[in-house]
């Protein structure tokens, strides 16, 4: 194996980006990843807080310490993993890891590694997806997606600028990436647009370092309050008001999730308003 | 091998490791720093733990190729007054994820002299203590100084 | 003089009849209460090693020329080897040698479940090892798989015979109680997760092996080792100075060490085998799930006249049935007890003790019926408990029992009650629990040490045990500075390592403490004895008058009083070798711990979500050697158990048979940021008929009431019934809701009614 440290953004050449290596690093040594070439993307990304504009390379760490970041995604990344993880992973990588889905980390053939069924939806699923759960009942694990789904955020990639929630896609059976980042494509910065107040609420089965059972954050701009989830479908979820619920298609195992993000969603949208 | 220079404990390094080798393996293995536990070797444990420019990271799952920064391990904090802080609050039983909690902790006190016990729990949450030494933990860090 | 005895021998609840050859222990039981060292708080004496980072754990042993070890684990949760070729994996690179079924102890053609061990590989880095495992051929026939605990005992598939109990007229005690409870509970299982994970490095030096290796019992290694390899148990050496916990789950030696051991012997090399987390998580054992289907029924005024329960543990493909019985059969006076304990043997990890097995989870269940029994007696759980006190076990007296002052030291943590409720608010809703605890923790012979002192004056304390991270070594040093008047920094401790030192007994069933330290307090008797010969014929004085105090050698009268190493500088290169043994246990007496916690809680009943804000613990375990110690023993074992109550739980795919949570992030151990405001008391009384030391061990008794307390404090706070553990937030809400309805219905039959 090979590390490029990139200058240039065509050093990529089908290579690996590794910016913090939190997820890229137990991907490889598992045989999720493969690749010979690492390229550390450091270099190249930006980093740094400039008022709206997230450079894609801030830690989760900076950015709970900066007073001047909307409240829920400040909340979102004090809640997220561990202190060291916050302290190693870049925002850019966190809205790209994988699901913690644990028939999709030890790599049984399931729907997102080109399988023909979702074992979690006959097995153990109790922390899996109440929402769009048909094909693949993973559950997006990322508190910051959802954060910045709800704060109405953009991306900068190498290639385009796009809406948070253009960076996202249900799996299907034509493709099963998660993500609609081409080969080669990095994010470089995010805008945020100014928000009047922002939540971010969490249920977690310990006090810290545990991902999402359910995350739910608003944020309310002039009249419109929008409301978006972590841990409850296989990517970020946007929720339409919060009688979207009743639409959840839940799991026999998942079936309480919905009665916490009920809850949750009404605490935040009472706490934005 | 490519070749790697780091800088552990105030001191320069040379020496060479495979691209994909962890900072842990390198300390360990290839400098005979084994202080630093590996307990998961993924990342969710906190054994592991390390600072890079004073901030506590992960060395099982960082490649230690990708290191900018002084790296500071248990070796180099044995005398920190924390280790004294640790030992009368026995804030120790097996031990093997005590260096981890030195590292983390002396990292805290650095950036706050004096931490309330909401800071303690928000900053030490990422290294787990399998004998629960948690209370005892937490009575060494207010009273790190003596 | 040494004695043959037959006696009951019992360890983590298991008992046998076993022959003794024990020693007598003469000596007086010092007075109750703090002494000079021995009830004061102690540092640990291995504190600054381990914090340091300087203690070498056997994952820190690095031997020249060393490899390493990977271990070939079964997919199929029941199958069998057909054919296995090893021919592509010993070609790999950096290979040295490998191992098939029957190669060595614990590699098997038949896997019983999913992870376990059938072939290994040794090579020059863990990574080719790990490889290599890939070119490892081998053609499975699968067999039939039984999962569920339930189907293995409509089948009678079982690890063992079925255990049962029986006293008094259960049938008709039951029928003539005034009031009856009836509840199903379950347990989830779960993992050791120790630190460092099981390994060990073996060694062979000519013709004897070394093993250094994480273990709870050097001697049981020494001699499994010995067994397997044929050889006399002397050539095995085995060491572990420093361990990085066990907890019950390295109490015998593991495929790793045999492993490690035969893959030495055939490559001439040092070989290290150790297990990775997700092994750990898969294949190094848990504490069993258990399904508890129970009954008791009382008179009005609380008395309990009928105890009844059929306990399944799914014991899976090893290991025993524990005594989930134990707490129904033991903690109350009942005259009218029918227990059974079924072992279901089924395709799934076996279980390997784990911190009081068999009782924390039949405390969670019997503990949580006593208190639906007294909400329908409408009684107050604690006052049921002091009714139902039992004041000998079933007949046999206990060695000491000091449950009742347990109950007087709760009873200000239980008076917080209408308070704590108050302070409910919104949705979170707060109340207070309690159960109660009985365990084992005597202790027992064999165990020995030595003692050495020179011209210096200082004392070292030769002991084959090991100290798992309890602290047991810092209280051996007490014990015997206490013993010899001497201050403890005047005393050195030696243990891990069989070739250097005699025998002491595992660490497991709270048992290092009670069995090795009267055996350090006459080893260390065995020395001032000889000191105060040496001081009279020097003094010319007669013994009785002499004593050693604060390291002065004094005279009754007063008139001397010089120094230990004014004295003992005669010695020069001469030394005074001391020995010492555990005596025998009371005959006739049951030897018993009890405590007693009390939890505070917060229930956020919209999210399910349970916060425990504070637990009050209180034990009875005989003399306490170091307070220090034992407050962090109690800490860490309400923490374990809240843990195991709240957040973690052991999951297996239900098509396969693997475990799906083998990692950390999914094993949801308690962080620093879940542990609640914890109080430690002790009653801290000398068992007066257990050894010179009159303490009992520690290590597992605070772990067993603390699922209770807490299910018992949900129950003050919400009015729901929990039947599960762990608690998760699905089981939280469930019980909300069965709660709800409950109420709903009980209106509507007032309405009814009138």
């Amino acid at each position: 194996m090979e590390l490029v440290r990139a200058t240039s953004i065509d050093q990529l050449d089908g290579g690996i980006p590794v910016h913090g290596g939190t997820e890229v690093v137990p991907l490889l040594r598992d045989g999720i990843m493969h690749g010979d070439t690492l390229v550390d993307v450091r270099g190249i990304v930006p980093r740094g807080i400039d008022g709206g504009r997230i450079g894609a390379g801030t830690t989760l760490a900076e950015l709970a310490a900066d007073p001047g970041v909307p409240a829920a995604l400040r909340e979102a990344c004090r809640l997220a993993a561990s202190p060291q993880l916050r302290s190693m992973s870049s925002v850019g990588g966190n809205l790209l890891q994988s699901t913690r889905c644990w028939y999709w980390r030890q790599r049984y053939p399931c729907r997102l590694h080109g399988g023909d069924r979702c074992h979690a939806r006959d097995g153990e699923h109790r922390e899996h997806a109440i929402f769009a759960n048909g094909f693949c009942a993973s559950a997006h694990p990322s508190d910051v997606a959802a954060a910045l789904l709800a704060l109405g955020a953009r991306l900068r990639t190498s290639r385009r600028e796009l809406p948070l929630g253009g960076l996202y896609r249900l799996p299907d059976e034509r493709d099963r990436g998660t993500t609609t980042l081409a080969p080669g494509e990095l994010i470089l910065e995010l805008e945020l647009p100014k928000v009047d107040a922002s939540v971010y609420l969490k249920a977690m089965d310990r006090r810290r370092w545990a991902f999402p059972q359910v995350g739910v954050a608003a944020a309310r701009t002039v009249g419109e309050t929008r409301i978006a989830l972590a841990g409850v479908a296989p990517v970020p979820w946007l929720l339409d008001g919060a009688e979207a619920l009743d639409l959840a298609t839940p799991l026999p195992r998942t079936a309480w999730k919905v009665d916490v993000a009920r809850a949750l969603v009404r605490r935040a949208v009472e706490s934005v308003s | 091998m490519p070749e790697l220079v780091l800088t552990v404990n105030g001191g320069r390094r040379s020496l060479d490791a495979p691209a994909g080798m962890s900072l842990a393996q390198v300390l360990r293995e290839q400098l005979g720093l084994t202080g630093t536990k590996v307990a998961c070797n993924e990342g969710h444990c906190g054994a592991c733990t390390v600072q890079v420019d004073g901030v506590p990271i992960l060395s099982c799952i960082t490649l230690a190729h990708m290191v900018e920064g002084e790296v500071t391990t248990i070796e180099g904090l044995r005398e920190h007054p924390l280790v004294a802080a640790f030992v009368r609050a026995d804030a120790v039983q097996c031990g093997f994820c005590t260096p981890g909690q030195i590292v983390s902790a002396a990292a805290l006190v650095a950036a706050r002299p004096e931490p309330t016990v909401e800071e303690i729990r928000q900053n030490m949450a990422g290294n787990i203590c399998r004998c629960g030494t948690y209370p005892r933990i937490e009575e060494a860090i207010l009273q790190w100084r003596g | 003089m040494a004695r043959l005895i037959r006696t009951e021998k019992e360890v983590e609840g298991r008992f046998e009849e076993v022959w003794l050859v024990v020693e007598e222990d003469p000596l007086e039981q010092w007075p109750e209460g703090p002494l000079d060292v021995v009830g004061r708080p102690a540092e640990r004496l291995d504190g600054p090693a381990r914090v340091r980072g300087e203690a070498r754990f056997t994952a820190d042993l690095r031997l020249p020329g060393m490899l390493h070890a990977a271990i070939l684990r079964s997919p199929h949760a029941h199958a069998r080897v057909r054919r296995i070729d090893l021919a592509r994996a010993l070609a790999a690179p950096g290979v040295r040698g490998a191992l098939g079924p029957g190669e060595a102890k614990g590699l098997d053609e038949e896997a019983g479940y999913a992870g376990a061990p059938v072939a290994a590989v040794a090579a020059d880095t863990f990574a080719q090892a790990r490889a290599a495992l890939h070119a490892i051929d081998v053609d499975w026939e699968e067999l039939e798989v039984v999962l569920d605990p339930q189907e293995a005992v409509a089948r009678e598939q079982f690890t063992s015979e079925p255990a049962r109990h029986e006293r008094g007229d259960f049938d008709r005690a039951l029928a003539e109680a005034d009031v009856v409870v009836e509840s199903t509970y379950r347990t989830a299982v779960v993992l050791h997760n120790s630190m460092e994970t099981h390994q060990a490095v073996c060694e062979w030096v000519g013709d004897t092996l070394d093993v250094h290796i994480s273990t709870q019992y050097i001697w049981g290694v020494r001699a499994e080792v010995a067994e397997a390899f044929g050889m006399p148990a002397d050539k095995v050496r085995v060491v572990c100075e420093f361990m990085g916990g066990g907890f019950g789950s390295k109490n015998s030696a593991g495929e790793y060490t045999f492993v490690a051991a035969e893959l030495a012997r055939r490559t001439g090399r040092p070989v290290r085998c150790a297990l990775t987390r997700r092994e750990e998580n898969t294949a190094a054992g848990n504490r069993n799930a258990t399904i508890q289907k129970l009954v008791a029924g009382a008179r009005s005024d609380g008395t309990i006249v009928a105890l009844g329960g059929e306990f399944v543990n799914a014991v899976g493909w090893g290991g025993w049935s524990t005594m989930t019985d134990g707490p129904m059969r033991m903690l109350y006076a009942c005259d009218n007890v029918r227990t059974v304990c079924y072992g279901a043997k089924i395709n799934a990890p076996p279980m390997k003790p784990f911190r009081a097995p068999g009782f924390v989870e039949g405390t969670f269940g019997l503990e949580c019926l006593i208190d639906e029994l007294a909400a329908r007696l409408e009684l107050d759980p604690l006052e049921l408990r002091r009714r139902n006190h039992a004041d000998s076990n079933n007949g046999t007296p206990y060695s000491s029992k000091n449950l009742a002052a347990c109950h007087e030291l709760a009873q200000k943590h239980w008076d917080r009650r209408r308070e704590v409720r108050a302070r409910s608010d919104g949705t979170w809703k707060r109340g207070v629990g309690l159960a109660s605890q009985i365990w084992f923790g005597g202790g027992g012979p064999p165990s020995y040490a030595w003692t050495r002192v020179g011209s210096d004056a200082r004392i070292t304390v030769v002991t084959a045990m090991q100290d798992l991270g309890t602290g047991t070594g810092t209280a051996m040093a007490q014990i015997a500075a206490e013993e010899l008047g001497v201050s403890l920094d005047r005393v050195e401790v030696v243990l891990g390592d069989s070739a250097r030192g005699p025998y002491a007994t595992l660490s497991a069933g709270s048992s290092t403490l009670p069995s090795v330290g009267p055996a350090v307090r006459a080893a260390a008797a065995d020395v001032k004895r000889q000191i105060i010969e040496i001081a009279a014929q020097r003094y010319d004085l007669e013994e009785r008058v002499l004593d050693i105090r604060d390291g002065t050698i004094v005279s009754a009268d007063g008139n001397l009083s010089v120094p230990l190493e004014e004295l003992l500088g005669v010695l020069g290169n001469a030394q005074i070798l001391g020995k010492g043994a555990r005596g025998p246990n009371p005959t006739g007496m049951s030897v018993n711990t009890f405590g007693m916690q009390v939890a505070e809680v917060a229930v956020d009943v919209e999210t399910g979500e349970v916060r425990v804000e504070r637990v009050a613990a209180v034990h009875d375990v005989g003399r306490v050697v170091n307070p220090l110690g034992a407050r962090s023993q109690v800490e860490g074992g309400i923490i374990q158990g809240i843990g195991h109550t709240l957040s973690e739980v052991r999951l297996l795919d239900p098509g396969t048979g693997r475990v799906l949570t083998t990692t950390l992030d999914s094993y949801r151990m308690p962080t620093i940021a879940d542990v609640p405001e914890i109080v430690c008391e002790f009653v801290d009384k000398p068992d007066a008929h257990l050894t010179s030391l009159g303490s009992k061990g520690l290590g597992e008794p605070p772990i067993v009431p603390t699922a209770a307390a807490i299910a018992n404090a949900i129950r003050d706070a919400t009015g729901a019934d929990v039947h599960e553990l762990p608690i998760s937030r699905e089981e939280m809400l469930r019980a909300l809701r069965e709660a709800e309805q409950r109420a709903r219905e009980g209106a509507k039959e007032k309405v009814g009614a009138r």
